[in-house]
């Protein structure tokens, strides 16, 4: 869903923060295990933590796109 | 200093109960809870789902006595009931699906006081037991969601746009894929879980910051400087109460909200 509805009002921002939070989860969840497949697959264990630092500055940038912009 | 035993000034101990301080455990297993209350055939009751029977048996008293005998000019319990009912429809589901969701008005509402009169059981006396902090509760409410907002999504937009409404549009193709599997992630499995994880931890670390304010009070409750701590601890017993009122309403709000919002998100094409 890419809808850009206003943040309901009286939650203290809860609402976005965790959706926010949730997208920081999922970068790390997909490309950390996809790291983890392939350092299993190569050996090396090196790719692993690379691929969740790789998830996580993937989703920060989507993030800042998606609702650092007024 | 002269109306205890010198022991127990030195100690700093307890007047009533001796010295030692037990720590504020968690006994119970956090799913369901493990002690069973009474046993119906295999099925084993326990604190949390006894409670949570009262609560929904509760909801549907407070309406039914509301709305039996409906009069026109509202008195009593019904004004109350239609001021419930008329503040999720105004805050929740309007802003968040607009007039076409408006037959979600009886779910939205349930829900919304379920969670409310299960949150509000951890402030009410002797039973002080908030339901939701068991983590199959609101999992289990999760689950209802779930499966209402993906079902509204396959019913409007197919299988094929239910998957393509997950994707965002409007980015570059490189970004694109490699943000699919991330969205995908974050709509089936990532959302799913903050929604249920977010009620369970709020209701779970409230209930523990009252719990460990009261038995410190209690604790700490002798006659030397330790009176002052426990002084202290009662004024944030009382505190922490008030607050956790607000918290148990707008969790319920927060919940609430979110669900209508996916559901709304469900009857929209992709952008």
């Amino acid at each position: 869903m890419t809808g850009k509805r206003p943040p309901p009002a009286g939650d203290g921002g809860q609402n976005a923060g965790m959706t926010v939070f949730s997208y920081l989860l999922s970068g790390m969840l997909v490309y950390g295990g996809l790291g983890w497949l392939i350092a299993r697959w190569t050996g090396l264990s090196l790719i692993f933590p690379l691929g969740m630092l790789f998830g996580l500055a993937l989703t920060i940038g989507w993030v800042i796109y998606r609702y650092g912009r007024p | 200093m002269t109306f205890t035993s010198p022991v127990l000034v030195a100690g700093g101990c307890h007047l009533g109960s001796g010295c030692g301080y037990p720590a504020p455990g968690y006994p119970q297993s956090f799913l369901f809870g493990t002690k069973a209350l009474f046993v119906i055939g295999s099925f084993k009751v326990t604190l949390p789902i006894l409670i949570a029977l009262v609560c929904a048996a509760l909801v549907i008293a407070f309406f039914w006595a509301a709305f039996s005998n409906p009069k026109l000019v509202p008195r009593g319990i019904q004004n109350a009931a239609e001021l419930g009912m008329l503040f999720v429809r105004d805050q929740i589901l309007r802003p968040m699906m607009g007039k076409r969701g408006d037959h979600y008005l009886p779910f939205l509402v349930s829900l919304f006081f379920f969670i409310w009169f299960m949150n509000l059981m951890e402030i009410i006396p002797v039973i002080q037991f908030p339901v939701t902090s068991f983590f199959m509760f609101p999992v289990s409410l999760m689950i209802i969601v779930y499966l209402t907002y993906n079902f509204v999504s396959i019913k409007n937009l197919g299988l094929g746009g239910y998957f393509k409404s997950m994707i965002p549009s409007g980015v570059p193709v490189f970004i694109l894929g490699l943000l699919a599997p991330v969205e995908i992630l974050q709509y089936i499995i990532v959302r799913p879980f903050t929604l249920a994880i977010r009620l369970f931890g709020n209701m779970f670390a409230g209930h523990i910051l009252v719990s460990v304010f009261t038995i410190a009070s209690w604790y700490l409750f002798s006659a030397s400087i330790g009176l002052l701590f426990a002084g202290a601890s009662f004024v944030m017993t009382i505190v922490l109460t008030g607050f956790e009122m607000l918290i148990q309403a707008l969790q319920a709000y927060i919940f609430t909200i979110l669900t209508a919002q996916y559901i709304g998100g469900a009857y929209e094409t992709a952008h």
